[in-house]
Order: structure tokens, then C-alpha cells, then sequence
């Protein structure tokens, strides 16, 4: 595994994604490595069956969405670097990269980005707008099945009311981090990758 | 006191305000099974009949505890009405104050001062404060951050141990002056007592500075958890202090007791806690003695750890923790809200009285005073606080995704407040220590010193520092949904890339908590309730005690929970407003009228809704009444159906065009759903319903159909399980 995966990976490739993700190069390697023990199929890239593979995402209850976020709108195959970009939301921040001005782009694991990428999981129709049935197939997919429609439609609606400024019945980005600001979300969305 | 010697005493101690005369008292103290009250049988002289006695001894110990508790909570009271004082200096010092005050009173007139001697203080004082803390400790906060509290718990604490003892061995060996006497294994000694942060002292100085709740958490439980190397620490040197040596062997035992101490005490107290979740399991018949059982629980687990040399704090913690969530399921919402006030009861008072036994106990104790070897310890202290934090943050940081930046650990280091464990643990030294005396006299240096200096100065401090301060933010659904939310993607995200983490083993213990031990240890249909379903519930719970307790039915518009009042939203302030709110004289006023005279006004209820109280001027006074009469009986509805489990069947709403007939309202006891008579229109019209009958079916009928639709929503989410809700009605 580990000779396949230095041959298989370039130098340059792996510069490229160390500047688009930040991620240091033994984490890109050592991913690289988990990417190949996924990849059943030897051909390079992922399917949704290799995900499903996995024993835990099975049990999820966000299993399937957090699969759909690897993969780019309408594909059914991902590569490493696609691989890595999806992952890149969840390295922690460091304490360097806060003082970066604001004419660099924003790496993908600043705090907005990272909440954009949990609003996705929600938003599933891309409108930029979590309306109650997304609200509630979610609070459903949490809850499991021995709760009620109608007193989840009760949560969903409370849901809504708490976060809902504009009155349009649904919850915006900009409504969704404002009802997030009191949570640590640099801390929670963040994964320690070993070195 | 047997009541056979009581004569004895009585005859020789009390002072009697009869007319007898020595002999009758002492031919009475010579035989001392005769009843004093017919001392005439052995003499011939009778005494007369005491009409009013004097006997104090009888109840001089009660008397005097609840004397001194009494004067405790007066002081504490007495400061919180003096708002100057106690915004400048905190409460502790204030109690010290006191307590230094009586003292010296207690000492002028010569009399012996209770001294806060260890059984007392291990006993009686310290566990209410550990298991108010453990209780309600904060666990998401606390085990996120566990391996920086363990590391500053055990290793800080060690240093401190260390540095602070060789350092005041060192110097007491380049002086030479009297502290020549002082050897290395009683300075470690004096280094373990004088090195640990304490809970009692932190939590009262944290608890008024309202810091960020990553800070509390980092300091508060540090002082928790250094317990158990505080234990071993002292047994360990205690015991080699009469030996004279240590050996390398006896190094290595000292670490293997370590880890029997701290994992034996929360052991002891996971399976306490997890007995007194079994236990509550079958309350719901007795719901009154539910607290109890928490607490002689929780106090059983700390007795029992006490009793094989455990860490008693830590199975207090333990067995408070493992409890929580299983009794909160389980009892009924009056007896955890019983719980929760009797806890923070007990604990203020015991911690009032701690701090002014503390002063007490200064005037009191035997001191020593010797200047070097006072001030050297208060300096080391500081200094060694300063290094270890420093020190031991530059390790952690490595291994933290949030950093601990420099106020943080300035804010840490300045926190770490001495108190009355330490004093305790030197008044348990063996009085054959001859440093005994001075050993105190320092300890209570650094104690005055941390409590009183660094408590009133870290208010301002923090200020000055601009440090983060603690969220004051009520629960909010859209907080737990979404945190819920990410546990469940960091989870699938650490999956993905084969990463153990944090997550991961959290949540496989939430899911073998949900297979396994909720099955057993919560009644009723509340194990299968989903986390968030309790949350919301509680939130529910809380609302509508707030809606009952407010005495106006003008709900706010952000507070709606059922799903109609979203489609009125507009209406609804305009209802609030049109609704009178009277005082609560008034209406205990009108509501005894209305008992008096119920017969009458039956037939003239109306039904709730807006039009009538706006188009009747002439009849404001009555509908007032009677609009109240009704809030009366929307209350005595909704304690029935805070006292209904929550998977009640639903019946569909029903849009009715008339209002309800009067006698409806009273049948509600046999537990039918109100609903069940809606399929049957009432023909009985009265004055002013016309008006709402023909008003179109959206809006009219709002009024009281509304309120059914709203009372069945709130009953759906507040459960109040068991099985007898019968039962629980009468409580």
C-alpha cells in the first residue's frame, strides 16, 4: 500500500493539493493511503458503493447525505483531489491562518465555509434556503421512526420561528450562522488529523 | 443522653427555678433513677412544681447548629442587600470576615470555639458542594476539554507538589534559623496540602465573575479531579514521614495507588449512580421520597469511597453524572425541580458555613508565626502556579484544536484558589509533627492571601482583560438540532477517513446507551424518547409554566409554539392587547366570588374570543370576570395535561362554528379529550355567541378552538410519565 502509494501520487500533485486544502504533506499522504484501502475497484477514483462500504456511514443517520457531499453536482465518481477538498472543510483552523488578509481567498476551512458546507447537508435543492420539509426530513432522519409527524412538525416549525428573521418560513445562510454564533463551530466541525 | 441519667443532670447541672433548696437536689442527684418530677417520694421536704424550667443542655448541640447556620445565611442575606459591598468584594471574603469577627468575640469571652475540625469538614460540608458541582457539571464542556483538565489536574498538581516542597526545603536548609527542623519528606507533605487547587474556593469566586465556560470548566475541574493525587500524595508522605525514608519501591506503589484511588472512586460511584438510576426506575408510585434517593445515593457513594481510602470527591462526581440523565428521565418534574433547589440549598449553606468556620478557626487555631517561612510559601505558590500553567499549556497546545491563548492561561493561573480542603488536611496532620502549628499558620496565609487578594482583584481583572464571559443564552432548539446535527457529520466524516477520534467513541457509547442501559434503567415509554424530543419537551415544559405563572393570557409572539399561531400571528398581538390584565389581589378577589357563586354564572359564560371582549363595553366588568374564570379553568386543564404521557391519539381538529356548552368544561375529569364532544354541536345559544357563529369559520372560531388545539399540542409535548396519572393529579 505504501509503495502503490507513493508511484501513484506525484510530487506535484500532492504541492497542488497542499495549496488548495493546506493540508501538510505526511496528512496528504496518509489519506492518500485510506483513499486507495477505499477504492475497491483500483481504477483511481470513488463510488457511492465504496462509501457505502464503510460499516459506521451505514448506520448514520446522515450516512447517505454526507456521502452525496463528496461527490460534485451530478457525478457519481470522485477523485483524490475531490477527495481532499471535501475534506479540507473540516481541518481545525490555525492560529496563523486567522491574521491572512482578506484579498487571499478564503480557504475552504474558514469558519463561513465550514457552516456552508453543513447548510448543504440541509439545502439539498440548492436554493440557499432550508425550508421546513428539508427541516423536517432531517429532524426525521435524526429522530428515527417512533416520533410523530405532527410533533416534529411542531420542532420544525419552533425551529423556523427561532431562526427566521425575514419571515419567509425558512432559514437563510445568513439566518442559519447567526443562530449558530454562541456554538464553537472552529471547534466542532474541526478533525484532529494525526501527523 | 439516656433518660435515665437524665435527673442526675437535671438535678446537678440545671439551674432551677423552683423553690427547692440544696438538700432536695442533692438527695435527687444520690439516687438517679428517681424522676424529678416526684422527687418527693425519698424526702419529705417537696419541692414546688417548676412551672417554667431552664434546661439548655438538652438542646445545646441542635440549638447551637441551627444557631450558627442561622447567623450564616442572616450574614449571607445581609450582604446581598448591601449592593456596594457586593460588587467590590466577593462573598467568600465577606464570610471570612465574619468569621474572623466571631472568632474574636467567641475568644474574648472565653469561651471554646467550634473549630472546623476534619470529620466535620469531610463529612458534613464538603459533600453538598461536590455533588451540587458534579451534578450539574457540564458534560459536553467537560469531556471535550478532559485531557487538558487531566493533564493540569495531575501533572500540575504534582509539580506544585514537588516545587513548592523541595524549594522550601532548600531554603529552610540554607537559612538555619529554626526551620533546621524541617525535613524533606514533611516539606513534601506541606507541598501536597499547600498545592492543590480547591473546588470550594474556586466556586465561589467563579461563580460570581461569570467567566467564559471554557475557563470555568478548565479550572473547576481541575480542582475536582486533582483530588485523587491530592489523597494519595498526602497518605503517601504522611505515611514515610514517620518511617524517615522513601524508597523507589514505594515510588512505584505510590503511582499503582494513583490509579486504584481515581479509578476505584469513580467506579464506586458509577455503580451508586447507576443503583440509584435502577432505583428511580420504580419511583412513580412514591414520587415524594424520589430526591432522597439522590441523595443518600450520592452520599453512600462518597462514604463508601471514604472508606477504602478512595478519592470520595471523584465517586461523588462519578455517581452524580452516571444519575443525571436516567433520574431526570425518570422523575417527576416537581421532584427534580425539588432535587435541583434542595442541592443548591445545602450547598450555599454549607458553603457560608466553611468559610466562616475558616475565620473561626484562624482566631482560634494554634499559630506559629514565622515570618520566612510564611512569606516563602505564599511567594512559591504564586510562582510555581505561574510556571506550571505556563509550562504545561506550551505542551497541551500542541494536542488542542483551540488554543489556550495567553489571558486564558493568565486568567487560569490567577484562578487557582487555595481554600479549606487545605486547611483541613493540615489540621489532619498527627500532632506529633512539631511543625504542626506553623505548617497551619502558613497554610491559613495562603488561603487569606488567594481567597481575599486574588478574589477581589480577579473581577477587575477580568474586566481589564476584555476575557470572554459567559453566554447568557437560554436553550435554544435551533442550538441542539444543529450541534446534534454535526455530531452526527463529524462522526460520518471521521468514518470516512478512518480516523478514531472523538467523535467516534462518543458516538458508539451514545448508541450502546441507547441499546442497552436506557432499556433498563428509565420507565415507561421515556426510554425510547430521542434526545431532542426530551429537549423540546423541556422547553415546552418551561413555557407553559411561564404561561401559567404570568397571569396575562397575552402570549408573546416569539414564544408560539403550535402551529396555528403562526397563521395569526397578526391577530395575536392584536389580542394581547385587547386583554385586561388584573392584579393577583384581584383575582384571588374575584375567583372566591366566582366559587361562591358558580351556580349562577354558569349559564352566562361565554366562550373566549376576541370579538366579545371588544364589542361589550357595558359588560366589561363581568366578561373580565368571567374571561378569568375561564383562564382558571385553562390552568386546572393544563395541570391535567402536564400530567399525560405524550403519545396520546390525536384526534383531528375540529373546526367548530359554535361554542362549547358550559358543562363541558367541568367533564374533562373523566379523561376524555374535550375533543371527543366536538363531533356534536351544541344548539345552546347564548348572548353574544351568535357572534361568533357567524363569523367565517377562520377567523371566529379561532377563539376557543384555538385554545383546545393549543392545550392538545402542549399536552402532546409535555409528558409527565408513569403510569398512574391519576394519581399525580391529586399531588
Amino acid at each position: 500500500m505504501g509503495s502503490r502509494a507513493s508511484t501513484l501520487l506525484r510530487d506535484e500533485e500532492i504541492e497542488e493539493i497542499k495549496k488548495e486544502t493546506g493540508f501538510s504533506h505526511s496528512q496528504i499522504t496518509r489519506l492518500y493511503s485510506r483513499f486507495t484501502s477505499l477504492d475497491k475497484g483500483e481504477n483511481g477514483t470513488l463510488s457511492r458503493e465504496d462509501f457505502q462500504r464503510i460499516p459506521e456511514l451505514a448506520i448514520n443517520p446522515l450516512g447517505d447525505r454526507i456521502i452525496n457531499a463528496f461527490f460534485p453536482e451530478g457525478e457519481d465518481q470522485v477523485n483524490f483531489r475531490g477527495f481532499m477538498r471535501t475534506l479540507a472543510h473540516f481541518r481545525p483552523i490555525e492560529d496563523n491562518e486567522k491574521s491572512k488578509n482578506a484579498a487571499v481567498s478564503e480557504p475552504l476551512n474558514s469558519r463561513t465555509n465550514k457552516l456552508m458546507f453543513a447548510f448543504r447537508l440541509y439545502d439539498l435543492d440548492r436554493d440557499d434556503k432550508i425550508s421546513r420539509d428539508e427541516l423536517l426530513q432531517v429532524l426525521r432522519m435524526m429522530v428515527g421512526v417512533n416520533i410523530s409527524d405532527d410533533q416534529l412538525g411542531s420542532i420544525a416549525d419552533r425551529t423556523i420561528q427561532e431562526a427566521d428573521t425575514n419571515g419567509d418560513n425558512s432559514i437563510s445562510f445568513n439566518e442559519f450562522i447567526k443562530v449558530l454564533e454562541k456554538v464553537d463551530v472552529e471547534q466542532k466541525m474541526s478533525i484532529r488529523f494525526l501527523h | 443522653m439516656r433518660r435515665l441519667a437524665m435527673p442526675g443532670e437535671f438535678a446537678r447541672k440545671s439551674e432551677t427555678l423552683d423553690v427547692g433548696n440544696n438538700e432536695t437536689r442533692r438527695t435527687a442527684a444520690a439516687e438517679t433513677a428517681e424522676d424529678p418530677h416526684h422527687p418527693t417520694n425519698s424526702t419529705g421536704l417537696k419541692k414546688a412544681f417548676p412551672v417554667l424550667a431552664l434546661n439548655y443542655d438538652y438542646v445545646r448541640k441542635p440549638f447551637e447548629i441551627a444557631l450558627w447556620i442561622l447567623l450564616a445565611l442572616l450574614m449571607k442575606l445581609g450582604f446581598h442587600i448591601i449592593p456596594r459591598v457586593s460588587n467590590v468584594v466577593p462573598e467568600s471574603c465577606l464570610l471570612i470576615g465574619v468569621g474572623l469577627l466571631v472568632g474574636g468575640i467567641i475568644r474574648a469571652i472565653r469561651e471554646e470555639a467550634p473549630v472546623l475540625n476534619t470529620e466535620l469538614f469531610f463529612l458534613y460540608l464538603l459533600p453538598p458542594i461536590i455533588l451540587d458541582a458534579g451534578y450539574f457539571l457540564p458534560i459536553r464542556a467537560f469531556t471535550e476539554n478532559m485531557g487538558t483538565i487531566l493533564v493540569f489536574a495531575v501533572v500540575g498538581t504534582l509539580w506544585n507538589a514537588f516545587f513548592i516542597g523541595g524549594m522550601i526545603f532548600g531554603v529552610c536548609q540554607i537559612e538555619g534559623a529554626q526551620l533546621a527542623g524541617v525535613d524533606l519528606l514533611s516539606c513534601l507533605l506541606f507541598g501536597t496540602i499547600v498545592s492543590a487547587v480547591d473546588p470550594v474556593a474556586v466556586l465561589a469566586v467563579f461563580e460570581e465573575i461569570h467567566i467564559n465556560e471554557l475557563l470555568y470548566i478548565l479550572v473547576f475541574g481541575e480542582s475536582l479531579l486533582n483530588d485523587a493525587v491530592t489523597v494519595v500524595l498526602y497518605h503517601l508522605f504522611e505515611e514515610f514521614s514517620h518511617a524517615g525514608t522513601v524508597t523507589v519501591a514505594d515510588a512505584f506503589l505510590g503511582i499503582a495507588c494513583f490509579f486504584v484511588v481515581s479509578l476505584g472512586g469513580i467506579m464506586v460511584g458509577a455503580i451508586y449512580g447507576l443503583l440509584g438510576a435502577f432505583t428511580s426506575r420504580f419511583t412513580s408510585h412514591t414520587r415524594v421520597i424520589e430526591p432522597l434517593f439522590v441523595f443518600l445515593y450520592s452520599y453512600m457513594a462518597y462514604l463508601s469511597a471514604e472508606v477504602f481510602h478512595l478519592s470520595g470527591i471523584m465517586s461523588l462526581i462519578a455517581c452524580g453524572v452516571t444519575m443525571r440523565p436516567y433520574v431526570e428521565a425518570n422523575v417527576s418534574h416537581k421532584s427534580y425541580t425539588t432535587i435541583k433547589y434542595f442541592m443548591k440549598m445545602w450547598s450555599s449553606v454549607s458553603e457560608t458555613l466553611i468559610f466562616i468556620f475558616l475565620g473561626v478557626s484562624t482566631v482560634a487555631g494554634p499559630h506559629a508565626w514565622n515570618w520566612t517561612f510564611v512569606i516563602l510559601t505564599v511567594v512559591l505558590c504564586l510562582v510555581s502556579r505561574v510556571l506550571g500553567v505556563i509550562g504545561l499549556t506550551y505542551i497541551i497546545n500542541k494536542f488542542r484544536i483551540v488554543k489556550l491563548t495567553k489571558k486564558d492561561q493568565f486568567i487560569m493561573a490567577y484562578g487557582g484558589l487555595r481554600g479549606a480542603i487545605a486547611f483541613s488536611l493540615g489540621f489532619l496532620l498527627t500532632d506529633d509533627n512539631e511543625m504542626k502549628s506553623m505548617f497551619l499558620t502558613a497554610i491559613i496565609t495562603v488561603i487569606f492571601f488567594t481567597v481575599i487578594v486574588q478574589g477581589m482583584t480577579i473581577r477587575p481583572l477580568v474586566e481589564l482583560l476584555a476575557v470572554k464571559r459567559k453566554n447568557e443564552s437560554k436553550g435554544s432548539i435551533n442550538e441542539e438540532i444543529h450541534t446534534q446535527f454535526l455530531d452526527h457529520l463529524l462522526t460520518g466524516i471521521e468514518d470516512v477517513c478512518g480516523h478514531y477520534g472523538h467523535h467516534h467513541w462518543k458516538d458508539k457509547l451514545n448508541r450502546f446507551n441507547k441499546t442497552y442501559v436506557k432499556r433498563w434503567l428509565i420507565a415507561g415509554e421515556r426510554s425510547t424518547e430521542p434526545q431532542l424530543i426530551s429537549f423540546y419537551n423541556k422547553m415546552e415544559m418551561k413555557q407553559a409554566m411561564m404561561l401559567v405563572e404570568s397571569g396575562s393570557a397575552a402570549r408573546p409572539p416569539t414564544h408560539a409554539s403550535s402551529v396555528s399561531m403562526q397563521n395569526i400571528q397578526p391577530r395575536e398581538s392584536a389580542r394581547g392587547r385587547a386583554i385586561p390584565s388584573i392584579s393577583k389581589s384581584r383575582e384571588q378577589e374575584i375567583r372566591k366570588v366566582l366559587r361562591g357563586h358558580l351556580q349562577n354564572t354558569r349559564q352566562r359564560l361565554r366562550s373566549y374570543s376576541r370579538h366579545d371582549l371588544l364589542v361589550d363595553p357595558f359588560e366589561d366588568h363581568v366578561s373580565e370576570v368571567r374571561f378569568r374564570k375561564q383562564r382558571v379553568e385553562m390552568e386546572r386543564r393544563m395541570s391535567h395535561y402536564l400530567t399525560v404521557p405524550a403519545n396520546r391519539q390525536e384526534t383531528p381538529a375540529v373546526r367548530k362554528v359554535c361554542f362549547e356548552p358550559e358543562h363541558r368544561v367541568y367533564t374533562y375529569d373523566d379523561g376524555e379529550s374535550p375533543r371527543g364532544r366536538a363531533a356534536q354541536p351544541r344548539p345552546g345559544p347564548a348572548d353574544g355567541v351568535s357572534l361568533v357563529s357567524e363569523s367565517p369559520p377562520g377567523l371566529g372560531a379561532r377563539g376557543p378552538d384555538q385554545e383546545q388545539e393549543d392545550q392538545l399540542k402542549l399536552s402532546r409535548c409535555l409528558s409527565d410519565p408513569g403510569p398512574n396519572h391519576n394519581k399525580e393529579e391529586e399531588e
